[in-house]
């Protein structure tokens, strides 16, 4: 990853902009929500392989920023939502898409079904994940 | 399945906040099938997206829209090893790649 940061910079100009947009694990939120309420019913949970995902990602910035190859000019949180119509869908989807670095509870299966069961018609069921985006900007001449 | 990702636009929405895409020479590593540079191609001078999921740029290459036809590239590169000149692009995205 370190590399691919410095490929990055040498192709950049200098005083170039690098943005960094990435999901980081946080026991993402599971809801249910409809036109009237949103209503957590548990998180998910982080496995360590994608624990070690995102200490690996913040360790090459870290690397990167201390060979003063970028500076940060700019950063932060925000949701990016998932939603489903039903919590099969949901549970579908995790088991196929993320079960290499995350996974889902029995409890907060049962708990979303349950409540999604009870809601209105226009009731959905969401992951809401945690989005870091980040903005780098070149330090120095670039690297030939 | 019925699927919705992000259908507040939030990373759109911080996006364009965080870097001005006009008349910008743009590298965006990890395209895949182009979801996100769709969003913010329309102004840029040039985009260069590269992904190594040749699937995903197949779909990307079917889905351009017909207005970024010659503004947008796609091609299958490694992030690892960028085969562009030096200093080439004003900006860079990591996208959901780091």
């Amino acid at each position: 990853m370190v590399h691919a940061l410095g490929e990055i910079r040498r192709v950049l100009v200098p005083r170039g902009i690098l943005i960094d947009l990435r999901p980081v694990l946080d026991r993402w939120p599971v809801e249910v929500v409809s036109a009237r309420e949103a209503r957590e019913t548990g998180r998910l949970q982080d496995f360590s392989t994608g624990i070690a995902d995102d200490e690996a990602a913040n360790s090459a910035v870290a690397r990167a920023s201390e060979n003063a190859w970028f500076s940060r000019d700019q950063e932060e949180f925000f949701p990016f939502d998932y939603s489903w119509d039903t919590p099969s869908e949901m549970e579908e989807w995790i088991a196929d898409e993320w079960n290499d670095f995350l996974g889902m509870e029995e409890t907060t299966k049962q708990a979303t079904r349950s409540a999604w069961a009870l809601g209105d018609a226009d009731t959905r069921v969401r992951v809401r994940a945690k989005m870091l985006i980040t903005k780098w900007r070149v330090r120095g001449a670039s690297q030939s | 399945m019925t699927l919705q990702k992000d259908p507040a636009r939030n990373e759109s929405k911080y996006l364009h906040r965080f870097a001005d895409f006009t008349s910008r020479r743009v590298l965006e590593i990890g395209c895949g099938e182009g979801r996100l540079t769709w969003q913010y191609a329309q102004n840029t001078l040039s985009t260069v997206g590269i992904d190594t999921d040749r699937d995903a740029l197949r779909v990307a290459t079917v889905d351009k829209p017909s207005d970024l036809q010659t503004r947008v590239q796609l091609a299958c590169a490694d992030s690892q090893n960028l085969p562009f000149p030096k200093e080439t692009f004003d900006l860079a995205l990591l996208a959901w790649s780091l």
